[in-house]
């Protein structure tokens, strides 16, 4: 039954949907959250990707950003945070602190990379990641959700 | 009987501007003790400029305070400078000091927009970013960067100004200050927003002075003392402007404080234009392939005034060219102490208006 | 008046100041009178032989700047009592130095975890040492040497 026309539809209106419709979770670590701030902003107005409404609340939200360096007394708050968000939820790591530890790698209190915290679908290179970077990587999990590459 | 409820804030929270988080005790609605707690952010920015050379050092200075990236910098440079007795053209000195105000006035447009979204009004949040953009662009323009420049160095700047970027000051300067005057009347005219903040989070004077309070808090309590008046560094001296100060040292008065320094930081961008000389723009004998073989020797430390207070970096030179210690004094770092007063004997619907109106940068507490 | 050890100039033209640590709480009980007002930042200097506390002081009356040192081995008295604001930057000396401040009414790390072992601002601080935190049972932070515990 599974290849039947109706139930392949339904999944992909299904993941269309879940693509369009990602609700932000309001997290700023560092700098780059201030670039994700212009993103939201009047000039880049992200909003148009039907990813605007920014979530105070893990429970709601169902897309993270990991915007800026993760230390090692921030990583277990961001695994708790993660393990709150409820299913789908997918997790972009936006910049290079995040990524790889950027400039702060050879320190002794960051963690190189929150992929050893969370498991993360999307990295945005940049130090800080311009704003059209962001949105960038905001088109590409769509796109990746809604052609099922995704899934959580 | 008396109950003490104790509420957990933060580190995660829409209000916190970062990672900060704050234990606080309440007693029914009314705050009995609030103690911040900080240290999520500590990205070890002091260790790593000991284990580099001088120039390497300044990318970590970017990354303190990210919303003013230049005006730690400057606070770097200007003691590098002293320690390796580098002399810095004119053209660079009124450069530096014409970038650094521009800068100022962008972290004052993310405080106030973070500021209203934080005292529930959305609309301050899409001006202000508006006219931060344009802030940026300039940036973008001239530095090659949006948020974090890189763009001083040791005896100048990285590159001279470009005439288009000049035109795009000039266009700035001009239609701000009306643009502002509409941004602050969203708030003036807001009942709901005086109601919130006047005679909210007082801070007086002599607790200020003690906590080591400075910028504009300091201000808003009621001192005039203001380092780029008091003790002048680049060409503060031959400029005019004025240094706002209110006695009340609420909420109220720390966002009056902080507009009308934007307003003054575009009168000095201005004259900055008008006065800018010709010449280098960098020190000819200190060119850049130099600047990794310099070597600083001594003790310095040179107080700048940052967006936030009183900034200065404090650094030892063994005569090599790795720097022996860096001590860097952040002015969100005093400030943020002093929240614990602030908030006392308060209701807890005041703590996002106090905290917001500190203005902590968490790059720069924790470092 | 109390004797001072040593006199000179950073190269910024402020003052300096060399005191023996006995003698630093009533020297600086001096310099508040004296019109000092402003703590501006604790600083700990690990010299390898020995450690070295530098407070820098403002005069908001007349913008004088003092810069007192003093040497020490791991401990000195607090001055939290004459500059209240002195309390966070005496725990973050404690914290990256490893100076302890005697009769501070706080002193617990405040930028690292509590339980974190060293000071990373000593010169000897082992870099390749990376120790791991994670949440206890209790919401307190939990650190440790095995990559397995924590993050």
């Amino acid at each position: 039954m599974t290849d039947s026309i109706l139930l392949t539809t339904l999944d992909e209106a299904l993941r269309w949907g879940k693509g369009k419709s990602l609700w932000p979770f309001t997290f700023g670590l560092a700098c780059c959250a201030i670039e994700m701030m212009s993103a939201m902003g009047p000039d880049y107005d992200w909003a148009r990707f039907g990813a605007d409404v920014f979530r105070d609340s893990p429970r709601h939200a169902d897309l993270m950003i990991v915007s800026g360096t993760v230390t090692k007394k921030m990583a277990p708050r961001i695994r708790r945070l993660y393990d709150q968000m409820a299913f789908p939820k997918y997790v972009i790591s936006m910049g290079a602190c995040a990524s790889a530890g950027g400039p702060y790698v050879r320190g002794y209190s960051v963690v190189d990379g929150v992929d050893k915290v969370v498991p993360v679908d999307i990295y945005v290179y940049g130090c800080p990641p311009r704003p059209e970077a962001l949105i960038q990587a905001l088109k590409q999990l769509q796109d990746s959700i809604a052609s099922g590459k995704v899934r959580h | 009987m008396e109950k003490v409820v104790e509420v957990n804030f933060g580190p995660q929270h829409p209000s916190t501007h970062g990672v900060l988080r704050i234990k606080v005790k309440l007693d029914g609605e009314i705050i009995v003790d609030a103690q911040p707690v900080i240290g999520y952010l500590h990205r070890n920015a002091e260790k790593l400029s000991e284990m580099g050379l001088y120039p390497k050092a300044l990318i970590y200075m970017d990354r303190l305070d990210y919303v003013a990236a230049l005006n730690m910098e400057l606070g770097y440079i200007l003691s590098v400078e002293k320690l390796m007795d580098v002399e810095t053209p004119e053209r660079a000195q009124w450069i530096r000091m014409m970038m650094v105000e521009l800068n100022r006035i962008a972290s004052h447009l993310v405080w106030l927009g973070t500021h209203g979204l934080d005292m529930g009004m959305l609309t301050p949040f899409f001006y202000c970013w508006r006219e931060r953009e344009r802030v940026l662009r300039i940036f973008d323009e001239i530095t090659g960067s949006r948020l974090l420049y890189n763009y001083f160095s040791i005896g100048g700047v990285y590159s001279d100004l470009t005439p288009k970027g000049i035109d795009m000051i000039k266009e700035f300067v001009n239609t701000f200050p009306d643009r502002l005057e509409e941004i602050q009347s969203i708030f003036q005219k807001s009942y709901i927003y005086a109601k919130r903040t006047k005679g909210v989070g007082k801070l007086t004077l002599d607790d200020a002075i003690a906590y080591g309070v400075t910028g504009p808090l300091l201000r808003a309590s009621g001192l005039k003392w203001d380092l780029r008046k008091n003790q002048p560094y680049l060409f503060y001296e031959k400029v005019n402007f004025d240094v706002p100060v209110y006695t009340n040292g609420d909420v109220y008065s720390r966002f009056l404080v902080r507009v009308e320094e934007m307003r003054q930081s575009t009168k000095i961008v201005k004259q900055v234009l008008e006065k800018l000389p010709d010449g280098d723009f960098y020190n000819k004998k200190y060119a850049k392939p130099m600047l990794v073989r310099m070597k600083g020797s001594g003790e310095s430390y040179v107080p700048t005034e940052s967006p936030k207070g009183e900034f200065g970096v404090y650094v030892i030179g063994d005569g090599s060219t790795i720097p022996y210690r860096v001590r860097i004094r952040s002015p969100s770092f005093a400030n943020l102490q002093a929240v614990s007063i602030m908030l006392k004997g308060y209701k807890i619907a005041d703590l996002t208006a106090t905290v917001s109106s500190v203005d902590p940068v968490f790059g720069e507490v924790d470092r | 008046m109390i004797p001072i050890e040593s006199e000179s100039k950073t190269k910024d033209g402020t003052p300096v100041v060399y005191i023996s640590k006995e003698n630093l709480i009533p020297f600086m009980k001096e310099k508040k009178d004296e019109g000092y007002d402003m703590l501006l930042m604790v600083t700990g200097v690990d010299y390898v032989d020995h450690l070295e506390v530098v407070y820098h002081l403002l005069s908001t009356k007349d913008g004088r700047r003092l810069l007192v040192k003093t040497k020490t081995d791991e401990e000195v008295d607090s001055v939290t009592g004459i500059w209240p604001g002195a309390n966070w930057h005496e725990r973050e000396t404690y914290d990256l130095v490893g100076i302890r401040f005697r009769n501070h009414p706080n002193l617990k790390r405040i930028l690292l975890p509590e339980g974190w072992v060293g000071h990373p601002l000593r010169k000897n601080y082992p870099m390749d040492k990376k120790q791991y935190v994670n949440l206890g049972e209790d919401g307190e932070d939990k650190v440790s040497y095995d990559p397995k515990e924590g993050y």
